[in-house]
């Protein structure tokens, strides 16, 4: 594990004149960690990270790289590299000099200069294209220069803004396992924002989850899956994500709709809830939950039922070679040790 | 079948239509451009001049021969190239820096821009004689009253040899820098923030930021103005005419200004057309290896 790279956020919030996009962000990054900032657009995740790079700067609190205070540190002096979302290469040099140029902005000798521009385009290989320029690549080519030029630096703290946004479905996939590769064979921290729950959950260490401006829950994609802290993220987890149904909890019992459910624990007051369900949680059984099938999507191994149970939408997935169609009425059964439940006023998880 | 054996009649027709839709245009351009640019060509090689009509005659390349001998041509050539240099990187140095400005100003950016087209919109002989009446005349003039108030004493700012060329130089600079300043702020606001962010974060600072991104990346736009800006300086005429004449003497009798008073004072149009013709060339010569030096960047 790298010494280096060891990342705190305290209190940082940040105005765009009325509107608030960061109400207090409190964060930390352990050396060598690959962390996923992940949320839905504008939910700040994105302010979060040109915050930590110095590209902006917070209203209030502080940020700290290996124990010093660099709030108001310019970025070039942060030791950070960062690979845009756009990629913002320079597009009057070639594909070597952008590589280099973080190297002659400093005035590294150019031997030194020349065998780390090659070193690092062999890393993420492009070594063929250095003397073409970034209109003459493809996406995923120009993707790899903007990788190139952040890693030939070797900074303590890389930053990724949706590295992988602009590239198509399957490129996405291959690049997004090299990019942890590279990481772990850099062994450099690396704060990735995305707004890809599926991607945050393949490549991240751990992740903090952003809703409208705020963090609201830390955890590795494990912990996050199998506990998320409240509605917004268990709706915003998993694909597909979660189903969320109201309930109601009366004498120890749990109440969906007419359906009631023991589920041999203390649930304390009676009260309104929401009851969360992943899709390949439930199934079709004599007893359970009653639903009529809407529609059947294939996906190839599974198939996904969606179904309508009272006034809610469910989803459930179902093997390949269950034989259901369009309108059939069925039960829904699930297991009470996979049920989510969150306070219907505040969310929260109970 | 016969359908396809209609269509060329009717396309036949359609272009003959359009031929006759272009022709009012054609015969335009013709008249008022091909015919005196050949009128000229022709005129350069006769003796044409009406002081001393007797000696009208063809002369071949007389004209052009004497040119070589006169330093009144020698003298105006220079003068053409010291006034289109020195204008051309007046305007972009000067363009470029208040457009650097201006992009920092958060509002009011918009009445500084409609500003800056006003000297555009004016005729250049309005210019010359604004600057003549209002700006440069001794003792009362608004430059003096600064210079004066300065304790820099008064100056003839058109009358004195040397002052009369850097005020033509100052006249056209002042009229035309707006232009470069309006391009080049535009091409400055439509440059990806995101590539000077990663800059920032690459560790360049603002002085290596100007000199490896922004300049890089608006020589487009300041090529054209210097090619465009370069063929308007060679043949300026209009605003000098006004301010000076071409004097005092010869002081800012830049070519086409020679070509003018040769032509039209002295009466000698044959050697007046040479004149005009060395410049046409000169100015060929110059937007040919502009375009070449432009597409091979």
């Amino acid at each position: 594990m790298s010494a280096v790279g060891r990342v705190k956020l305290q209190g940082i919030v940040k105005r765009h004149g009325n509107v608030t996009a960061l109400h207090g962000v409190d964060l930390e990054i352990a050396p060598g960690e690959f962390f996923a900032l992940l949320g839905p657009s504008g939910s700040g995740k994105t302010t979060t990270l040109r915050i930590l790079a110095g590209l902006e700067n917070a209203n209030e609190g502080r940020v700290h790289v290996d124990g010093a205070d660099v709030t108001d540190v310019e970025p070039g002096e942060r030791d950070v590299a960062m690979v845009f979302q756009s990629y913002a290469l320079y597009p009057h040099m070639t594909v070597y000099d952008n590589i280099a140029f973080p190297l002659r902005m400093v005035g590294t000798a150019k031997s030194a200069i020349d065998s780390a521009v090659r070193e690092a385009a062999a890393k993420v290989r492009i070594d063929h294209l250095l003397a073409r320029r970034p209109g003459q690549l493809s996406g995923g080519q120009q993707q790899r220069c903007a990788l190139a030029r952040a890693i030939v630096r070797k900074p303590r703290l890389f930053l990724l803004d949706e590295p992988l946004s602009n590239l198509d479905a399957k490129l996405r996939l291959e690049t997004r396992v090299e990019l942890r590769k590279l990481q772990r064979s850099l062994d450099v921290t690396t704060v990735y924002v995305t707004h890809d729950q599926e991607e945050a959950m393949t490549i991240a260490d751990r992740m903090a989850i952003f809703m409208e401006g705020r963090i609201v829950q830390v955890g590795t994609p494990d912990e996050v899956y199998a506990r998320p802290a409240s509605v917004d993220v268990a709706g915003f987890i998993g694909n597909p994500p979660m189903n969320l149904l109201p309930g109601r909890i009366a004498a120890d019992r749990l109440h969906i709709g007419d359906h009631m459910v023991a589920l041999g624990r203390d649930l304390g007051a009676e009260r309104e809830v929401t009851v969360g369900l992943r899709p390949a949680a439930l199934r079709a059984g004599p007893t359970g939950l009653p639903a009529k099938i809407d529609l059947i999507e294939h996906l190839g191994d599974t198939k996904l039922v969606i179904c309508r149970a009272g006034e809610s939408m469910v989803k459930m997935r179902v093997d390949k070679a269950a034989s259901f169609r369009d309108g059939d009425d069925i039960r829904i059964g699930f297991d009470p040790g996979e049920i989510h439940l969150f306070e219907r006023q505040s969310g929260r998880r109970l | 079948m016969a359908r396809s054996s209609d269509r060329p009649t009717r396309e036949r027709r359609e272009r003959r239509f359009a031929l006759v839709l272009f022709l009012p245009a054609f015969l335009v351009l013709a008249i008022g451009t091909t015919v005196p640019l050949f009128y000229l060509l022709w005129a350069s090689l006769w003796r044409i001049d009406l002081s001393m009509p007797w000696l009208s005659g063809f002369a071949g390349l007389e004209n052009y021969a004497k040119m070589a001998a006169d330093p009144r041509f020698w003298n105006s050539l220079g003068l053409t190239v010291i006034y289109t240099g020195s204008t051309v990187v007046f305007q972009v140095v000067i363009g470029l820096g208040l457009a650097l400005l201006v992009l920092r100003i958060p509002r009011g950016q918009a009445a500084l821009r409609i500003a800056a087209i006003m000297p555009i919109v004016l005729a250049p002989v309005v210019v010359g004689m604004f600057w003549r009446t209002l700006v440069l005349p001794p003792d009362y003039g608004l430059l003096d009253l600064v210079t004066q108030a300065l304790g820099l004493g008064s100056h003839n700012w058109l009358g004195d040899p040397q002052l009369a060329l850097v005020s033509v130089i100052t006249i056209h600079t002042w009229q035309w820098t707006p232009f470069s300043f309006l391009v080049i702020l535009a091409s400055l606001a439509a440059l990806p923030p995101d590539v000077f962010e990663a800059a920032r974060i690459d560790r360049a600072n603002a002085w290596r930021r100007f000199i490896h991104i922004t300049l890089p990346m608006i020589r487009p736009a300041i090529a054209i103005i210097v090619i465009m800006r370069m063929m308007v300086a060679l043949s300026a005429f209009a605003a000098i005419f006004a301010a000076t004449g071409g004097g005092p003497g010869t002081a800012t009798e830049i070519l086409n200004l020679y070509a003018y008073r040769t032509s039209f004072t002295d009466l000698n149009l044959g050697y007046g057309a040479a004149l005009a013709v060395v410049l046409l060339a000169i100015t060929l010569l110059v937007s040919f290896l502009m375009f070449r030096l432009r597409r091979a960047a």
